[in-house]
């Protein structure tokens, strides 16, 4: 009983949450929601990527960037549907993950932070350099998303629950990437790569298709992005924001997926909070949060909630944390 | 293109890459010792460089800044060392790496905090101020010193490593520190002055960086980047690889820009693009 209604009292909670709005609190809480959804969109995928497969990105930005570019140009210059943006995202950031993955695979534990690094700053110099997306001042006014359906994603609420529809398929998706047995031989990676390659795996491929699988889920978060803001500047590229959603997860508790999606809020809330008063401040206040995460709970907050009996199972869908 | 020409390229490839030697091979030295990737290290080396703007603006002395603000960095490091990443030692390596990159994050904005965002210079003194004539064409003497206080940084360190009983602790390290503890050695107090040591350099790069370019508040990670460019290629852990990595990076960049112009900084991910194919660990492995 106490597990059933952990799983739906959140679900049940941020679908009526819009209903609230402008009597309960104001409309500024939507729209620090919908980021929260498409940061934990791009932190599940992060999680197949580092938490389960143990391959640590900091690069992840490049996914997210490519994302929100290709939603830009595509909604300048060619259609405003909200699924082909998002079809054209999934295919254009697997075929990125899969070329960068390749060279990125090869390479083990710091080469592969290193290169992934490398890969998301020269994503940034091409885009901080090339004209037609506006260079270094990027891409403003870019026109809304529709849905094809007569609701307009212009309104907040809207695309509220189009965010919260991905989360929650997002969320089905890694739950199932990482309970299959791609997922389980991934976790064999993280924790004895000889041994899986002399049980027959390929394992370059594996960790492939785990680049390319978390790159999708970025992708996706980055054309939401653009989809909500409707503007686009290098930034998005820029390694602090890798290094944030690092943060994130490691806050959060990696190899757990629920655990990133409420750092992620918990990040977020916090950000806005604190930039209120001490404006890009907040940033520092983050890292030594992270700091002080690190030396004292490795496993992130999540870590030490997972302890706390009844959540255990629910909270450890396939596997538990890094070892 | 005239052998003059090709001289002069070669000298500011030459000094280009000598600002990031100083970073790439503190940096290197400091995973090989330590096992730490140092993600602040491009944090480390701003610091330095605000640190020597400050100095500079109080006491109108460059050489000062460049001697005492390495020197407050170096400490600054060795605090760090003892109070968080000392904990860390013999667990997860990826734990370091996202300290140190929480590190990063908490000085580079600190940074901001204290000294605002706006793009400033250190002031070169009036000695090295001027130009010189070399082979016909007019060169700025501060970059020849650039190049001269690295040669001067490098060969000392090499002196370091190679000649003296520290650097052969330091060298033993690198193959195995658990041994270095058993013949008595005090690791600890090893790792901590490596990991000084490297702070310190950086932030001389710092503070030169901050005199011929600019101080600004996104430069720790253009440094950072081309650091761990530079150490991809060269080999992580090896000092002369990192130096190797970095003079090829600087002259990769100053021919670049001469015969792709546009393209220059595109031609430095080329190269490691191409290392990487043919020797994935690096150009050397050796100390």
């Amino acid at each position: 009983m106490p597990r059933a209604v952990l799983k739906w009292l959140p679900l049940c909670f941020f679908v009526l949450f819009p209903l609230g709005t402008g009597v309960l609190f104001s409309e500024f809480y939507l729209s620090l929601l919908i980021r929260v959804f498409i940061f934990g969109i791009m932190l599940l995928g992060l999680d197949i990527l580092a938490g389960y497969t143990g391959l640590v990105s900091l690069g992840h930005a490049m996914f997210y960037g490519s994302g929100a570019y290709l939603a830009a140009i595509l909604l300048t210059h060619v259609t405003d549907s909200i699924w082909a943006i998002l079809g054209l995202s999934i295919v254009a950031n697997a075929i990125i993950g899969y070329l960068i993955g390749y060279f990125c695979i090869r390479t083990r534990g710091i080469y592969f932070v290193f290169l992934t690094f490398a890969f998301a700053q020269f994503f940034y110099l091409v885009f901080s350099n090339w004209i037609f997306v506006g260079a270094a001042d990027g891409m403003a006014g870019i026109p809304k998303p529709a849905l094809g359906i007569p609701l307009d994603l212009g309104d907040r609420r809207v695309f509220y629950y189009l965010t919260l529809a991905i989360l929650v398929a997002a969320y089905y998706a890694a739950r199932w990437i990482v309970q299959s047995p791609l997922g389980k031989v991934l976790v064999g990676i993280r924790q004895n790569e000889e041994r899986v390659r002399f049980l027959g795996y390929e394992v370059n491929s594996c960790k492939r298709r785990a680049y390319v699988y978390s790159g999708i889920f970025g992708g996706v978060a980055g054309s939401l992005t653009v989809g909500y803001l409707s503007f686009v500047s290098p930034s998005v590229y820029h390694w602090t924001l890798s290094a944030e959603i690092l943060a994130m997860e490691l806050v959060g508790g990696m190899g757990t997926l629920v655990g990133p999606l409420i750092a992620s809020g918990f990040v977020i809330y916090l950000g806005d909070l604190l930039s209120s008063w001490i404006a890009e401040a907040w940033l520092m206040v983050l890292g030594t949060i992270y700091v002080i995460c690190i030396l004292y709970s490795p496993e992130g907050i999540f870590g030490i909630l997972r302890k706390l009996g009844p959540l255990r199972r629910l909270l450890s869908p396939g596997d538990k944390g890094p070892s | 293109m005239s052998f003059p020409t090709f001289l002069i390229n070669l000298l500011y490839g030459f000094t280009i890459g000598s600002t990031l030697i100083l970073i790439s091979s503190s940096l290197s030295l400091i995973f090989g010792v330590m096992g730490v990737i140092n993600l602040a290290h491009g944090a480390f080396c701003m610091l330095g460089a605000y640190f020597g703007l400050t100095l500079v603006l109080w006491t109108g002395n460059f050489w000062l800044a460049l001697i005492v603000a390495p020197i407050i960095v170096a400490v600054i490091g060795c605090l760090l060392e003892i109070y968080t990443l000392r904990p860390l030692y013999g667990l997860d390596h990826m734990l370091q790496l996202f300290l140190t990159l929480g590190l990063s994050m908490v000085m580079s904005n600190l940074v901001l905090q204290i000294w605002g965002g706006d793009v400033r210079s250190v002031t070169i003194p009036e000695a090295l101020k001027g130009n010189v004539l070399i082979l016909g064409t007019v060169y700025p003497s501060f970059r020849l010193f650039v190049f001269a206080v690295t040669i001067f940084l490098v060969f000392s360190i090499w002196f370091l490593i190679t000649q003296t009983r520290w650097g052969i602790i330091l060298r033993a390290g690198i193959h195995n520190m658990e041994l270095v503890d058993a013949f008595g050695i005090n690791i600890s107090r090893v790792l901590t002055l490596v990991f000084a040591l490297g702070c310190g350099l950086a932030s001389v790069a710092g503070v030169i960086i901050g005199a011929m370019h600019n101080c600004n508040i996104n430069m720790h990670a253009d440094l950072l980047n081309w650091g761990l460019i530079a150490v991809v290629i060269g080999g992580l852990g090896s000092f002369r690889g990192a130096v190797i990595g970095s003079l090829i990076l600087g002259v990769s960049e100053a021919f670049g820009a001469l015969l792709v112009p546009g393209l220059a900084k595109f031609t430095i991910y080329a190269v490691m693009v191409g290392v990487l194919i043919f020797r994935p660990e690096g150009l050397l492995k050796e100390v």
